[in-house]
C-alpha cells in the first residue's frame, strides 16, 4: 500500500465528511428537535405517521412514483428497442429529440405545457374552435397532468438504460431462442426483456425517485399534496413556525430514507444478477435489424409523436417569450420584445451567477472526481468501497435534503452559508455521483498496461498520471464534464434554499418571476434563454465528441 | 444421396464476399468439419445452414427439402440444433428451463418434456444440476448445457460453431472425444466449425478446408494431410517446406515431373492429382519436414540427394527439429530424437520423390 494513495484517500474522506456526512447528520438531528423546548425525541415522527394528511401525501407520492414508472416504461420500451435495434434513417436526430428532456430544466416543461394544454390553452381553444368539444378539457391540472409532465421528463432515463441493455445483449442469446423455435415476440418476452432487467432497474429506480424530489412541478400545477411539495412549503414558507419547519424536515428525512432504501434494494438486486455473459465471436454492433415497411412507418410515427411533445417545450416558450398577454388565444397575437427588455436588466447577473456557480462546482467535481475514481478503480486502499458507496448514495438523496441540510449545517459552526461559495459547494455535492461514474467508467476502459508501460519506462506515479492517464481519460471524461455542468446549470431544488439576494441563478430567477405574479412572459423568456444556452453547450461538445447522442447522454451506450 | 446439399451458396456483407458460391454435400450421420483461418467464412456458412443468415444466392437442401429455393424456411422449422461459440446459455434461466425451452414451445405433454430433459442431461453428464443457474456452472458444464439444449429436440442436423474455443486446453481435448462419441452414438448429421486443425482431425469424418469464402478441399484427415490440394491447405494443416521452382520436364506416363529450384537443377517430384501445372509453370516443390531423410553418409538413392549444413537445432524430447542449409535455401527437418547431429555438421539430404509434391 503506497503512502501517497493512503494520503489521497484520507483527503477525499475529509471532503466527504465535511460536505456530506456532517450536513446530512444535521438534518437528522434537526428532525428530532421538539419545538418550544430544548428536548429531542421522536414525537415529530410519531405525529407524521399519525397525521392523516401526511400519510395521504406519502401515499400520493408513492402512487405518483408508480404511475410515472409505469408510464415511462410503457412508452420507453418501444423507443429503446427502436433506438437499439432498428436501422432507420433519421433515427439519430429523432432519438436526440425524444431524449432532450434530460437536459431541459424540469420546470421549463411545466410552463410550456400549461400554456399549451391549460384550461384556455392552445389545444383546448383549437378543439373548441373546430367544435370537437364544448367546454375546455382538463388536460394538465391534476394527478394525470403530473404523471404526464414527470414521465416526459424522466423518459430518457428509461430509454437510455433499456437501450443500453438491448445493445449489450449478446446476439447469440436471441439467436439460440430463434433456433429453438421461439417467435419474435416470444423471444422478446422470454429472452431480451429479462436480460435487460438489471440495466432497466438501474434507470427505473432513478425514475421512481423523481416524484420524491420534484417539489416544483406539483407546486406550479397547484397539486401540493405530495411529500416534497409539502416539505418545501413547510420549510420555506414557515421558517418562523418552528414546529412546521421540523415537520417539513421530517418529511425530507422520510423521503430520503425511502429513496435510499429503494435505491439500495435495486442496487443489490442488480448486483446479484449482472449478466456479464461471454461475448466472443460476435460483432460488437449487436443485432441491428432492418424493419419491415409497416414497422418502419409505425416506428417513425411513434418517434415523431414523442419528439413533437418534447419540441413543444422550446417552441411554446419561445413564442410566449416574444409576446404579451398570451391568454385565451391559440397563438400569441401581440408580439413584443418587452420580456427580453425586462430580463436584460436582471439577467446579466443571473447568467453570471449560473456560469460562475456551475463552473466552480465543475472545478470541484474534476478535482475531487478524478482522484476518487483513481482510488476506487486502481488501488486497494481500505475503505474505498465505502467511499464509492457514500458518493453513489448521493444519487438517491432528494435535492431538497442537500439544500436544507447545508442551510442548517453551515450556519453557526462553519459559517459558509454567508458566502456565495456555498452555492457551488452544494451543487458539487449533489451532482458528484454523475461525474464520478463517468470518470469511473473511463478509468475502467483505460488499460492499466498503458500506465504500467509508463512506469516501467521510468516515470513516477504523478508523472504517469499527468502524461498518460489524464490525456487518455479527458477524452472520455469530457462528456461527463459538460453533463455535470448542464445538470448544475439547471439545478434548483438545492439552490432555492441557499441563495440570498444577489446570488440568484437563472432557474431561481425563472421560479421567482413565476411566483411573483404569474409573469409567464418573463419567466418564459428566461427559460427560453436557458434552453438556448444549454443547446449551444450541447452543440459544442457534439462537435468535440462527434456524436450528438453520445454528447448529450454520456457514453454508457457503447 | 446427400442429407445436406449446399449448392452455389453466396453471401456478402457490405460488399465483402463472405462466402463465394460454395458447394458441399454432407452424408447422413456424417460429421463434417469446416476448417479454415479466421474470417474465411466458416461461421457464415454455418449460420446460412441454420437460417440465421439469408444468402443472396444458392440453395440449401436438408433431407430433401429446400430451405431457400421454395421460400425461406426459418430456423425453427429446419429441424436443427445449434451450439453457439459462446454457449448462449440463457443466464436468467436455470439449466432445466434452458434445456426445455424449445420443447415447451412445441406444447408437448409435461411428462414427455421431463423425460426428454432427463435423457439428454444423462447423456451429457449433467444429471443433478438441473436447478442451477448458468453462473453456478463451470465453462465446460455450460458447454454441456448448450449441447443438451441442442440435442433435446432430436434435431435432424446438429450445428456446432467452435464449441470448444472458450475452454482451456485440457478440457478441450477431453470434450473433443466426448462430442465425437455422442454424435456417433446418436447417429446425427453434424456440421462442426473450428479453426483448430488438431480438433478437426480428431473429430471429423470429413473435413472441408475453407479459404476466403471458398471450399478448397474436402476429404478425410489423411487425404488432406497427405494429398493437400494446394499450397494453402498444405500450409494450414501441418508444416511444409515450400521450395519455389519451375517445372522443366514431365516424366511420360508417370505422375512425376522434374523441377528446377534454387539449389537443384532437376528435382524429381510427384504431381499432385489436384494440380494441372505443366512445363514452365512456376510452382512449389513441397515436402513435409518429417519426410525429409537426413544421413551423415551419402545415401544409396541416386536421385534427389543433396549435401548441406545443419543449423538451428531444437530438441523437443520425442522429436528433433533442425534446418539444413542448401545453398540459400533452408529445409526444415523433423527427425527422431535418437539421431545425433550437431549444428554446423555436414549432412546428406534425400528428398524422396514420392513424398515431394508439386503444389501451386
Ligand atoms: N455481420 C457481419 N457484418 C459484416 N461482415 C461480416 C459479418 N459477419 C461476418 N462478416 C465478414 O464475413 C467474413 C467471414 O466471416 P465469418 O464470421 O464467417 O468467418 P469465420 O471463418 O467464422 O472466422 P472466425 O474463425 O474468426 O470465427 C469476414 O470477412 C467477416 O468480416
Ligand atoms: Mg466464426
Amino acid at each position: 500500500m503506497s503512502r501517497g494513495n493512503l494520503f489521497l484517500a484520507g483527503l477525499l474522506w475529509i471532503v466527504i465528511a465535511i460536505l456530506v456526512i456532517y450536513p446530512l447528520s444535521f438534518l437528522v438531528i434537526e428532525s428530532f428537535k421538539i419545538s418550544g423546548s430544548d428536548n429531542f425525541g421522536i414525537s415529530n415522527y410519531i405525529e407524521f405517521f399519525k397525521d392523516a394528511y401526511y400519510l395521504k401525501t406519502f401515499a400520493n407520492t408513492l402512487a405518483l412514483s408508480a404511475a410515472v414508472l409505469i408510464t415511462t416504461t410503457i412508452f420507453g420500451v418501444p423507443l429503446a428497442y427502436i433506438l437499439a435495434r432498428y436501422r432507420q434513417r433519421g433515427k439519430t436526430i429523432l432519438t436526440a429529440l425524444t431524449l432532450l428532456p434530460i437536459v431541459l430544466p424540469a420546470f421549463a416543461g411545466v410552463f410550456a405545457f400549461i400554456i399549451f394544454f391549460g384550461k384556455y390553452g392552445t389545444l383546448n381553444l383549437v378543439l373548441m374552435e373546430i367544435g370537437l368539444i364544448e367546454k375546455p378539457v382538463n388536460f394538465i391540472y391534476g394527478f394525470h397532468g403530473l404523471v404526464f409532465i414527470q414521465s416526459l421528463h424522466m423518459l430518457p432515463f428509461i430509454v437510455l438504460s433499456l437501450s443500453a441493455g438491448f445493445t449489450n445483449i449478446d446476439p447469440s442469446f436471441e439467436e439460440a431462442a430463434e433456433v429453438e423455435g421461439a417467435s419474435g415476440f416470444w423471444r422478446f418476452i422470454t429472452v431480451s426483456l429479462p436480460l435487460c432487467a438489471p440495466t432497466y432497474l438501474a434507470g427505473g429506480v432513478i425514475v421512481f425517485l423523481w416524484p420524491f424530489t420534484d417539489w416544483l412541478t406539483p407546486l406550479i400545477l397547484g397539486q401540493v399534496d405530495f411529500l416534497p411539495s409539502v416539505a418545501y412549503i413547510n420549510i420555506a414558507y414557515h421558517f418562523t413556525d418552528l414546529h412546521r419547519k421540523y415537520m417539513g424536515i421530517v418529511a425530507v428525512v422520510v423521503s430520503s430514507v425511502v429513496c435510499i432504501f429503494l435505491f439500495l434494494l435495486a442496487r443489490r438486486w442488480v448486483e446479484k444478477r449482472k449478466y456479464t455473459g461471454l461475448s466472443k465471436g460476435t460483432t460488437s454492433e449487436g443485432r441491428i435489424i432492418e424493419p419491415g415497411p409497416v414497422m418502419k412507418i409505425w416506428a417513425y410515427i411513434y418517434m415523431i409523436f414523442i419528439a413533437v411533445l418534447v419540441l413543444l417545450i422550446p417552441i411554446v416558450l419561445g413564442l410566449s417569450s416574444f409576446s404579451r398577454r398570451w391568454v385565451f388565444e391559440p397563438l400569441p397575437t401581440y408580439w413584443t420584445l418587452d420580456n427580453y427588455r425586462v430580463i436584460l436588466t436582471e439577467t446579466p447577473l443571473l447568467i453570471k451567477n449560473s456560469f460562475l456557480f456551475s463552473g466552480v462546482a465543475l472545478a470541484f467535481g474534476v478535482i475531487f472526481g478524478l482522484p476518487a475514481a483513481y482510488i476506487i478503480v486502481r488501488t486497494k486502499v481500505p475503505g474505498k468501497n465505502a467511499l464509492d458507496f457514500i458518493i453513489t448514495l448521493m444519487l438517491a438523496f432528494p435535492g431538497m435534503a442537500v439544500g436544507v441540510s447545508y442551510l442548517l449545517a453551515f450556519w453557526e459552526n462553519i459559517p459558509l452559508a454567508t458566502h456565495w461559495i456555498i452555492m457551488p459547494l452544494a451543487l458539487f455535492a449533489r451532482r458528484l455521483p454523475y461525474f464520478l461514474r463517468m470518470a469511473h467508467s473511463s478509468y475502467l476502459q483505460l488499460d492499466i498496461s498503458l500506465e504500467e508501460a509508463s512506469e516501467v519506462s521510468g516515470a513516477g506515479k504523478i508523472r504517469t498520471f499527468m502524461s498518460i492517464s489524464l490525456p487518455l481519460l479527458l477524452k472520455g471524461v469530457l462528456v461527463g464534464v459538460v453533463m455535470f455542468f448542464i445538470m448544475a446549470f439547471q439545478e434548483i431544488s438545492t439552490a432555492i434554499f441557499l441563495y440570498r439576494g444577489g446570488w440568484e441563478t437563472m432557474p431561481i430567477g425563472i421560479y421567482l418571476n413565476w411566483h411573483r405574479g404569474m409573469e409567464f412572459g418573463i419567466a418564459a423568456a428566461m427559460a427560453f434563454l436557458m434552453i438556448v444556452i444549454t443547446f449551444v453547450l450541447l452543440l459544442i461538445i457534439s462537435r468535440v465528441s462527434g456524436n450528438v447522442l453520445r454528447a448529450a447522454w454520456g457514453s454508457d451506450n457503447k | 444421396m446427400a442429407f445436406i446439399e449446399i449448392k452455389g451458396l453466396f453471401k456478402t456483407f457490405d460488399k465483402v464476399t463472405a462466402i463465394n458460391r460454395i458447394d458441399l454435400e454432407i452424408k447422413k450421420g456424417e460429421l463434417l468439419t469446416l476448417l479454415g483461418p479466421s474470417g474465411c467464412g466458416k461461421t457464415t456458412t454455418l449460420r446460412c445452414i441454420a437460417g440465421l443468415e439469408k444468402p443472396e444466392d444458392g440453395d440449401i437442401v436438408i433431407d430433401g427439402q429446400s430451405m431457400l429455393a421454395e421460400g425461406f424456411v426459418p430456423p425453427a422449422k429446419r429441424g436443427i440444433g445449434m451450439v453457439f461459440q459462446n454457449y448462449a446459455v440463457w443466464p436468467h434461466m436455470k439449466v432445466f428451463t434452458n434445456i426445455v425451452y424449445g420443447l415447451k414451445l412445441q406444447k408437448l405433454p409435461k411428462r414427455e418434456i421431463q423425460e426428454s430433459a432427463a435423457r439428454v442431461l444423462e447423456l451429457v453428464g449433467l444429471s443433478g444440476l438441473e436447478n442451477r443457474y448458468p453462473s453456478q456452472l463451470s465453462g465446460g458444464q455450460q458447454q454441456r448445457v448448450a449441447l443438451a439444449r441442442a440435442l433435446v429436440r432430436n434435431p435432424k442436423v446438429l450445428l456446432l460453431d467452435e464449441p470448444l474455443s472458450n475452454l482451456d486446453a485440457k478440457l478441450r481435448e477431453e470434450l473433443r472425444f466426448e462430442i465425437k462419441d455422442l454424435v456417433r452414438r446418436m447417429n446425427i448429421t453434424s456440421v462442426y466449425v473450428t479453426h483448430d486443425q488438431g480438433e478437426a482431425m480428431v473429430i471429423s469424418d470429413r473435413i472441408a478446408v475453407m479459404d476466403s469464402g471458398n471450399v478448397v478441399q474436402i476429404g478425410n484427415a489423411r487425404d488432406i494431410y497427405e494429398k493437400p490440394a494446394n499450397r494453402f491447405v498444405a500450409d494450414f494443416i501441418g508444416a511444409m517446406n515450400f521450395m519455389a521452382g519451375e517445372i522443366v520436364e514431365k516424366v511420360p506416363d508417370k505422375p512425376n515431373a522434374y523441377v528446377r529450384t534454387e539449389f537443384a537443377d532437376k528435382l524429381l517430384c510427384r504431381m499432385s492429382e489436384h494440380s494441372k501445372a505443366t512445363v514452365k509453370d512456376e510452382i512449389y516443390a513441397s515436402i513435409r519436414p518429417e519426410d525429409v531423410e537426413v544421413t551423415a553418409d551419402r545415401p544409396q538413392a541416386d536421385e534427389n540427394c543433396f549435401k548441406g549444413t545443419i543449423s538451428n537445432m531444437a530438441y523437443l524430447g520425442n522429436l528433433l527439429f533442425f534446418f539444413v542449409k542448401l545453398k540459400n535455401s533452408m529445409i526444415r527437418v523433423q527427425a527422431s530424437h535418437q539421431v545425433s547431429f550437431e549444428e554446423g555438421q555436414e549432412v546428406y539430404l534425400h528428398l524422396n520423390p514420392e513424398k515431394s509434391m508439386i503444389l501451386s
